[in-house]
């Protein structure tokens, strides 16, 4: 646990630096990364130094006289604290390239001390072993948070997410601890290990109050709206912590209080699955219908937690029916997938982020023909596209594989599972399909083609300390695709500790990950001999250049392209009632046409609703009691007087 | 080595089967129709000839034939051929197959979108929302032969020891997968009634018009692809239709490419007889399939309990 703790207090240290000295910031940039470097890779050391003795790693301390934090360790924490040392220390590294004007030092040291606050308290949410140390850290992880998005704070759209953000994040808090006061209420204690002696009713309320609060900070459909505001509104290796690691805290938090609570309840998993299934596809869908480059990685996000919740769901009612299989393989893929997404994910903001300083525009139909201009960047995009699209010889595949092959294993019960199932597995297949669609429109968009507007034909590959974490995560993607095995044992370590009936046995897991290797490698061969066999019928060949053929048409411009919005017009259009489209056109007319216009805007049915069903509704209903705050200062203190005197009142009789 | 023997077969006679279709559809339209081995000259004519490539593209351009004829070549290397079986197979290998060919589909839509051509886009674009809702049927039949079989690979399904058939308890609704497969035959391969890669207007085109930039041997990759792609799902109507017993012996490779040959023929008169769908149409037309097979993995709750 110490050197845990050292790397933490380290951690924490390098990010109040900054704050000390912000006037030499070209220097305290470097010190500052070199210090969290030396903090994040000190916690890694720290927990595989001893992934055997995780449970030595608990500690606690007294708070306040009266309350005591507790802290402990096991394989669900392990697993999860993998992607914060992994991915954090990437984005610290972005971030110094990044931020690179001057004038902002305060403000770019602020951003650095809350990015470290927020590796801590991230780290600690997967430690926190009891009620008041979880409510504690997580409140610290989403207000440092908050103060990263708001990096922009002179930008009106900026400010509107950073509200919705903390509105979000802190109604989220309040279901989480209502959640807990019920537990507390029933046990009198505030240990997590408690809550497994809760009568049965109890424990279906707690889990779903806790996992709408969790969920709305993963961004389980319908509570992900303040996802695609605050994506585009944070610099971009903010979004990447965000997304890539921030946002899987709710899915730790779901997994544990499932785990805490141990209830065989089959309504669990099947409302989880139902959550997951509607994430996903609906993620994917809106991800498509956008044209803000990160708003649509932001969507895809929500597609991601639906396949995680997917295989979560698949994992919880294979335990509440006894099928150890589909169990350990459900669980066993959320969490790869938890720690793949967290690879390709921050990724593509990186990208993204990359392609949005260059240009100036995050707007996709403004762009294209950037795989010329930025190599590097289009490049590991492509690998980070192709992962996440879950296609092989990929990472994205390797998990989605795994929640495939424990669905395919609950197809042997019937009634509503099975039905359940089926659904699962389709959605499955819709949401990569999609998402395939998706991640072409954005490369064949935005990276190939011809450029759509000078800003992109201007731009220019970025240093090398914006390329190197894009490098290091596109090798991880295809590392894991055609090394999957130790990758696949580790998600299944992750679960050692909790998963408490029945296990997989490792060999099945070893069977299962050989396959999956042997698949990779073998259609990597063959890829590499059709290579070979190309490049000899090439031999002596006549190569020329020349216009893309225009079908007989020889007056081209790069705006006869395809535009994201026409590719994905078909598919939105099919999608109808669960894409409201708002179109504004200006068609050709008369003899002497004017010029044509054409703009798509597709509204998100869940921030719709929630506008017109609960936004709404409350500000009529608050606004009538305006007449309270009247600014008159003596009416103010009367309340006061009045509150006392009634609490004294009530105390009293 | 007899399975390798059958690969091998099967890699070479691919080409030759396209040549069918050709004929019957010439037969019916009262002409005498090109000669059978004509995709054979069409190779090699595309094999000597150099390439031509746009400035607009880069190496997403050239990688698209390559990845797309590599997965319709692996599909084949874990297919029981003629009854064989193949030369690798393991409990799952449909789903990563199947993907390889998504894989497939991916880069094509991006060597597509490479070229800054609008007509290339427009199939692009197609391509992804029909194949989208091809693979869901796709899985749909998945579902339905693991409720059946227990099984994850085609092995299995074909010459395991619970292998499909029509004689079967759940015999029925193989009726029903197979119109759903032949479905998906004509839309994953760009057949008529949902694709026509005959016709003179490239506005109407699905796959076809996405490798218009694609010339010389990087086109005939293309085709290759195409061709293996076409007979792995012939193929598996076939054997579903027909399986192929052990104890006949060598007798099963004849047979396996003759049946092959009808459902060739079958698409020949498919394609004979009916015109292209309109464009709207088509996301009905591959819906449908997922509807059958849905359906029939729905019935097994009774049949298979």
């Amino acid at each position: 646990m110490n050197i845990f703790l050292l790397a933490l207090v380290i951690i924490v240290m390098g990010g109040i630096l900054p704050l000390l000295t912000h006037r030499y910031m070209a220097f305290t940039k470097w010190v500052y990364l070199g210090i969290t470097m030396i903090g994040c890779i000190t916690g890694l050391f720290a927990i595989f130094s001893a992934p055997a003795k995780l449970q030595g790693m608990a500690w606690s301390c007294s708070w306040l006289h009266s309350f005591t934090l507790a802290f402990a360790c096991d394989s669900l924490s392990f697993f999860f604290l993998i992607p914060i040392f992994l991915i954090c220390p990437l984005a610290v590294i972005y971030s110094c390239a990044y931020f690179d004007k001057a004038e902002n030092s305060i403000r770019t040291a602020v951003s650095f001390f809350c990015t470290n606050v927020l590796i801590a308290a991230m780290s600690l949410v997967t430690l926190a072993a009891n009620i008041l140390s979880f409510a504690l850290v997580w409140e610290l992880m989403s207000l440092s948070s908050y103060v990263l998005v708001m990096y922009d704070y002179e930008k009106a759209e900026t400010r509107t997410a950073g509200y919705l953000y903390f509105l979000f994040a802190q109604a989220g808090a309040l279901l989480i601890f209502a959640a807990f006061g019920v537990a507390f209420s029933q046990t009198g204690s505030m240990a997590f290990d408690q809550f497994a002696t809760l009568p049965a009713e109890a424990k279906l309320v707690v889990f779903f109050i806790a996992f709408l609060g969790f969920g709305s900070k993963a961004g389980v459909f319908p509570l992900h709206v303040w996802l695609p505001h605050a994506h585009p509104a944070a610099p971009s290796h903010i979004s990447a912590i965000m997304s890539g690691v921030m946002i899987k805290m709710g899915i730790y938090g779901i997994l544990r209080i499932y785990f805490l609570l141990a209830s065989g309840d089959l309504i669990i998993g099947q409302a989880v699955l139902v959550f997951g299934m509607v994430s996903g596809v609906l993620g994917v869908l809106y991800a498509l219908g956008k044209d803000n480059f990160k708003k649509l990685l932001a969507y895809s996000s929500v597609e991601n937690i639906g396949i995680i919740l997917i295989g979560v769901g698949l994992g919880m009612i294979g335990t509440a029916k006894g099928n150890v299989s589909m169990a350990g393989f459900g669980f066993a893929g959320a969490l790869l997938h938890v720690f793949n997404h967290s690879i390709f994910k921050s990724l593509l903001f990186f990208g993204a982020g990359a392609v949005i300083k260059k240009t100036g525009t995050s707007q996709v139909d403004h762009l294209g023909g950037l795989m010329k201009r930025m190599p590097i960047a289009g490049r590991t995009f492509l690998i980070g596209s192709v992962s996440i699209s879950g296609l092989p010889p990929f990472s994205g595949f390797i998990s989605e594989f795994l929640i495939y092959f424990a669905a395919f294993h609950g197809l042997k019960h019937n009634n509503i599972t099975l039905l359940l199932i089926i659904l699962a597995i389709i959605s499955l297949t819709v949401i990569g399909g999609l998402a395939s669609f998706c991640f072409t429109k954005v490369v064949g968009i935005v990276f190939l083609g011809e450029p759509r507007s000078g800003k992109a034909a201007q731009a220019g590959e970025g240093g090398r300390l914006l390329t190197l974490p894009m490098v290091i995560l596109a090798g991880l993607c295809l590392t894991i695709g055609i090394f999957p095995e130790n990758f696949i044992h580790l998600a299944f370590a992750g679960l050692t500790d909790i998963v408490k009936f029945g296990r997989v046995d490792t060999a099945t897991i070893d069977t299962v990950s050989a396959n999956l290797t042997l698949g990779s490698r073998l259609f990597i061969l063959i890829f590499f001999v059709i290579l070979l066999l190309r490049k000899l019928l090439y031999k002596n060949k006549e190569i020329t250049k020349g216009p893309t053929w225009g079908c007989g048409f020889t007056q081209g411009t790069t705006r006869i392209q395809y535009t994201g919005t026409s590719y994905t017009r078909s598919v939105v259009d099919f999608f109808r009632p669960f894409t409201v489209i708002k179109e504004t056109k200006v068609q050709l007319r008369k003899i002497f046409p004017g010029r044509t216009e054409y703009l798509r805007r597709i509204e998100d049915i869940a921030e719709v609703g929630l506008h017109r069903g609960l936004a709404l509704p409350l500000l009529t209903l608050l606004g009538k009691f305006r007449w309270i705050q009247h600014g008159k200062v003596q009416l103010y203190i009367g309340y006061i007087i009045l509150a006392i005197s009634v609490l004294l009142l009530v105390s009293f009789i | 080595m007899e399975s390798f023997f059958t690969i091998a077969l099967a890699l070479l006679l691919a080409p030759l089967f396209p040549g069918i279709i050709l004929k019957v559809k010439a037969f019916f339209a009262g002409k005498k129709g090109p000669p059978l081995l004509i995709k054979y000259y069409t190779l090699l004519k595309l094999l000597q000839k150099g390439s031509v490539y746009s400035t607009s593209t880069t190496f997403v351009f050239k990688l698209g034939p390559i990845i797309s004829c590599a997965g319709a070549m692996m599909i084949l290397l874990f297919f029981p051929l003629g009854g064989m079986s193949p030369l690798v197979s393991f409990h799952g290998d449909v789903i990563v197959l199947f993907y390889i060919l998504g894989l497939g589909r991916f880069f094509t839509i991006a060597a597509a979108l490479d070229t800054a051509s609008p007509f290339e886009g427009m199939g692009a674009a197609r391509e992804a929302f029909f194949g989208t809702l091809a693979e869901a049927s796709i899985f749909a039949i998945l579902i339905l032969f693991y409720r059946m079989t227990g099984a994850l690979s085609f092995a299995e399904y074909f010459i395991g020891a619970r292998s499909i058939s029509m004689a079967g308890t759940a015999g029925a609704l193989l009726l029903l997968v197979i119109v759903s497969l032949f479905m998906l035959l004509l839309t994953e391969n760009s057949r008529v009634p949902v694709d026509d890669p005959a016709t003179h207007l490239e506005l109407t085109m699905i796959h076809e018009v996405m490798i218009l930039d694609h010339s010389g041997p990087d086109l005939a990759l293309i085709e290759l692809g195409s061709f293996y792609k076409l007979f792995f799902y012939s193929a598996f109507i076939f054997l579903i239709i027909f399986p192929l017993k052990a104890e006949w012996g060598l007798f099963k490779v004849p047979l396996f490419f003759g049946g092959i040959g009808l459902v060739y023929v079958a698409i020949g008169l498919v394609e004979s007889g009916m015109a292209r769908f309109k464009m709207n149409l088509v996301p009905k037309f591959v819906l449908t399939s997922l509807v059958l097979v849905s359906f029939a993995a729905i019935l097994t709750m009774e049949f298979i309990k």
